[in-house]
């Protein structure tokens, strides 16, 4: 196996790190995080999905933010396992996993999953299916804070 | 030395902020009894427990030295 295969199957196995990160995910973050793959030249394809906060109407009332809150250290640790089956699943060079926490305008990014492959549809498939597992298995929780201050918690469909 | 029982979501709107901690419960059946007549609106409302972390899927016995976490449905993302 050459150096970079060895490099790159040592990055697989990554001890749990941390995906939280306090505030909306900035644009110029994702920017950056794209721009970093420049010099991983075996990579043909990669899959991003951004979730934003939606402005939902609720009776009356309009969600102008949202609030997250997790049970980390449970959420880091399960979030190393779904990174390890998904590795074992798909042919992937890298996964790159962002959720935040605290406050969250509507229109800004509070979930950024970053997958990339020699070909374009193992980071596809596995971008998709990490943001699932994410949605289901991740303790975190979102209150959706309405333009009076009152707020409900969100459930995920 | 008392379990330690940490809530989170729409539970800790019941709970109140700061961590609990119950002397006595010799497993999560006893524990879950004694929490639903502290806070009865509990009875009301959708949860999973975790010991430790790991979501249990029945009774399990308490050595005072756990982390009980109730989790309410999660909605991140």
């Amino acid at each position: 196996m050459s150096v970079q295969g060895l490099k790159f199957l040592n990055m697989k196995e990554t001890k749990p790190k941390n995906i939280f990160i306090q505030g909306s995910v900035q644009p110029g973050f994702i920017a950056d995080s794209i721009q970093k793959h420049s010099t991983k030249t075996n990579i043909g394809g990669h899959s991003i999905f951004l979730g934003q906060v939606r402005n939902d109407l609720i009776g009356e009332q309009r969600v102008k933010a949202i609030e997250y809150t997790s049970y980390e250290e449970m959420a880091l640790e399960k979030m190393h396992e779904i990174r390890e089956s998904i590795f074992k699943k798909y042919d992937l060079t890298c996964m790159h996993v962002y959720h935040s926490l605290g406050l969250v305008p509507a229109g800004e990014i509070s979930l950024f999953v970053f997958t990339s492959s020699a070909h374009r549809k193992a980071a596809i498939d596995a971008c998709e299916e990490t943001v699932e597992k994410i949605k289901s298995e991740l303790p975190v929780w979102g209150k959706e804070i309405f333009e009076d201050e009152s707020y409900q918690w969100k459930e995920n469909k | 030395m008392p379990v330690k029982i940490i809530t989170f979501g729409r539970i800790k709107d019941i709970t109140g902020s700061g961590d609990i901690f119950f002397d006595g419960a010799a497993d999560t059946n006893q524990l879950i009894r004694q929490l639903h007549e502290r806070y009865p609106a509990l009875a009301n409302t959708l949860y999973i427990v975790a010991v430790d972390k790991e979501i249990i899927s029945g009774n399990t016995g308490l050595s005072g030295e756990n982390t009980v976490a109730l989790l309410p449905p999660y909605s991140g993302g």
